[in-house]
């Protein structure tokens, strides 16, 4: 068990510069989950606190250790890859009990520590074959017993279910997600995947290009972006964005979406923005459709359907903007009349030069 | 014309069957969709019809041609990849204009400049055109590799996986520019994914493919609604549909201790199949059920839950607060529940 805190974390490759700035406390018994695009710097965040990875400058303790200066082996911090790196010519159980061999811990030991890890990740049955007769999904929890079974002070994953097909991803999620819980171990978790870091976390940590996006729990990431980038790269489909000018004095005004097209609001909703344009996000769950006129709604046509079974994800053409609507089944594709409008209460609004969030201080 | 017909193709590869007595038609100017699981054989069947393969016995039809001894080439198809496979060197232009000046096909050069130009306005690429391919994101890579297929103008489209290996954000956006450059070129489009919402959200038709047989052809709708059996229910919808093995007698469902009304008749053993978002929890109703998980996806949670041996998905609206390890009670939409044959797997529906 341990908390972890990182420093104003700087980190060079040659003149790139891969981390600025990183500050973040993971608290004792946390589940964190480190979300963003390939290349963002989340995986070197992630070797340099397992000591993978040196710093430029920066400070990394553990437990209110400095560890920033100390090999990866003294840092007691295990590591799960997307590879799972198993010894072939040993059985799961050897693998298993490989760590433990190391630090001369005795036969009789072992094996109760390899056994009880084994029942918690359901791999009993298979402690005597070899690792090339288990499935992928098999072979993942070995790896993650091997790291658990010494009982670490935190337990860092990279990716580790990416390279499982879709139906065993879904599973292993759970499992992993109930196995913190089990062990209570302050857990790491690096994914570009964001139902991934939604299911898992705690708390989500965004990264991109360098930079922490936003810190914090799955509801706050989804329902309070802190910027563009956030808002978009969480949620499915993709959260709406366009341009939008508000337009009209107190009271009722109207969001203007260009070619003459606007949607009612509340002034309430947009009174602190500015006079000028901004880009409004809205999730398509958010964007009403309706079959008929109605108060706050606006005729359009729709542009494209996608009929997903459980739901449609329908296209609307708005001004300058397409927007998507999550919609129940029973509007057509190509070209038909609808109403549209805005959950005013669920629209997010960002500045058009910096992307950050524009919110009514409340 | 190009309507795509295969009959009867058989194709070994050693002493694998990857397909197996395939009937297949896609009508001209249709928008078809073979989704199946890796090895199914849809990448088979598309090389098959390309001409990059040869089938073991069977015949290709391409409009009213047997094409069975055509090469590649001649028969004009387009075909797009997962990997791009772009010349680096050249620019966007030079690869755009490269299929036009094959030794085979004689365009003059103002016919070269023109198509280019289209293909390039189609897919919102003309700011590209001078760039070298090198230099591009992977969804620009990926347009321009629609761009080299359409410059040509086939009738005959034959995807494979082109939308894989994007981000998820691209993809979405991919997904609707693919269905609009179907319904501006009037082309017949051959799609080939192991992703069930491509195929949901793309398809006139979709073809779902098992072990080298076309086990159902249908729309989205009829598919998702109307699955033939039980492999075909669970090919489609995410979580995959529930099936609950239980007893249906007097217009109820006998489950594990507790009962829930359905539509269907009939006195027998059958297994139940029910969307995520058919089940309904609800501190009233007849199950019984303990939490093991519950993912939160923003717009909707999903709720894994175990009742007896069987654990069953249910997707839930997001401000639903449970807990783990919670006991909780749940029944179902009794119209929306399809009955299979516990054996077969058959929808009994349609027996």
């Amino acid at each position: 068990m341990a908390r972890i805190e990182l420093r104003n974390i700087q980190k060079f490759f040659g003149a790139v510069q891969v981390l600025k700035d990183v500050n973040l406390t993971i608290d004792d018994g946390e589940f964190v989950v480190m979300l963003g695009q390939s290349g963002c710097g989340k995986t070197t965040t992630l070797r340099a606190i397992a000591g993978l990875e040196t710093v430029t400058s920066g400070t990394i303790a553990i437990d209110g250790r400095e560890v920033q200066g100390l090999r990866a082996a003294d840092r007691d911090i295990a590591f799960v890859f997307q590879s799972f790196s198993l010894y072939p010519h040993m059985t799961v159980q050897e693998n298993i009990a490989f760590p433990l061999r190391a630090v001369g811990m005795s036969q009789t030991d072992r094996d109760a520590a390899v056994t009880e890890v084994a029942k918690v990740l359901g791999i009993e049955r298979f402690l005597h074959r070899k690792p090339s007769a288990l499935s992928g999904g098999d072979m993942q929890r070995v790896a993650i017993g091997r790291a658990l079974v010494r009982r670490p002070k935190a337990l860092l994953m990279d990716e580790p279910i990416g390279a499982l097909d879709a139906k065993l991803r879904e599973q292993m999620r759970a499992e992993i997600k109930r196995l913190h819980i089990a062990r209570a171990s302050t857990s790491v978790y690096v994914t570009h995947d964001q139902i991934e870091a939604m299911s898992l976390a705690d708390r989500i940590v965004v990264m991109h290009a360098g930079l922490l996006q936003q810190v914090g729990t799955p509801e706050e990431v989804y329902n309070r972006p802190a910027n563009l980038f956030v808002a978009q790269f969480v949620g499915s489909p993709v959260m709406n964005v366009a341009d939008v000018v508000v337009e009209g004095g107190a009271g009722a005004v109207v969001l203007g979406f260009g070619q003459g097209q606007g949607i009612p609001l509340d002034g309430g909703h947009v009174g602190h923005l500015p006079r000028r344009p901004v880009k409004l996000g809205i999730r398509p769950e958010a964007v009403i459709l309706a079959h008929g006129p109605g108060e706050g709604l606006v005729e359009t046509q729709t542009t494209n359907i996608e009929p997903l079974g459980s739901h449609d994800i329908v296209d609307v053409r708005l001004g300058d903007a397409t927007l998507r609507a999550r919609a129940e089944p029973g509007f057509a594709g190509d070209g038909q009349r609808v109403w549209v409008g805005l959950d005013a209460e669920r629209a997010h609004f960002f500045d058009g030069a910096t992307g950050m969030a524009l919110r009514r201080t409340a | 014309m190009a309507r795509i017909e295969l009959r009867g193709i058989n194709k070994s590869f050693g002493a694998q069957r990857a397909l197996r007595d395939l009937d297949l038609v896609v009508e001209d100017g249709e928008f078809f969709v073979l989704l199946g699981r890796t090895g199914a054989g849809k990448t088979t069947a598309l090389r098959v019809i390309a001409g990059l393969e040869t089938p073991d016995s069977g015949q290709v039809l391409l409009g009213d041609n047997d094409v069975g001894g055509w090469t590649a080439a001649e028969r004009d198809v387009a075909l797009v990849l997962q990997q791009y496979s772009l010349y680096p060197r050249l620019t966007v232009r030079g690869n755009l204009e490269f299929p036009l000046r094959s030794r085979i096909r004689k365009f003059s050069e103002p016919e070269i400049a023109a198509r280019v130009e289209k293909a390039a306005r189609t897919l919102q690429i003309p700011h590209l055109l001078d760039r070298k391919v090198e230099r591009l994101s992977g969804g620009e890579m990926q347009r321009v590799s629609i761009g080299r297929a359409i410059v040509r103008e086939p009738s005959v489209f034959l995807m494979d996986e082109p939308l894989s290996a994007l981000d998820a954000k691209l993809r979405e956006s991919l997904r609707v520019e693919l269905k609009k450059l179907h319904s501006t070129l009037g082309a017949t489009f051959l799609f080939v994914t192991h992703d069930q919402v491509e195929a949901m959200s793309m398809a006139d038709k979709i073809g779902v493919l098992q072990k080298g047989r076309l086990v159902q052809v249908g729309t989205p709708a009829d598919i998702y609604d109307r699955p033939r059996n039980t492999f075909v229910a669970r090919s489609v919808g995410s979580p995959p549909m529930n099936l609950i093995d239980g007893h249906l007698s007097g217009g109820m469902a006998e489950l594990a201790g507790f009962r829930l009304p359905v539509v269907a008749a009939g006195e027998r053993a059958v297994t139940f199949g029910v969307r995520p978002e058919n089940l309904v929890l609800d501190p009233g109703a007849p199950g019984e059920a303990r939490i093991f998980d519950i993912e939160d996806q923003g717009v909707v949670k999903i709720v894994a839950m175990d009742v007896g041996g069987t654990r069953l998905h249910a997707t839930v609206p997001a401000r639903t607060r449970v807990l783990r390890d919670e006991v909780v009670r749940f029944g179902w939409k009794p119209d929306r529940i399809l009955t299979f044959d516990p054996q077969t797997g058959a929808n009994l529906a349609q027996v």
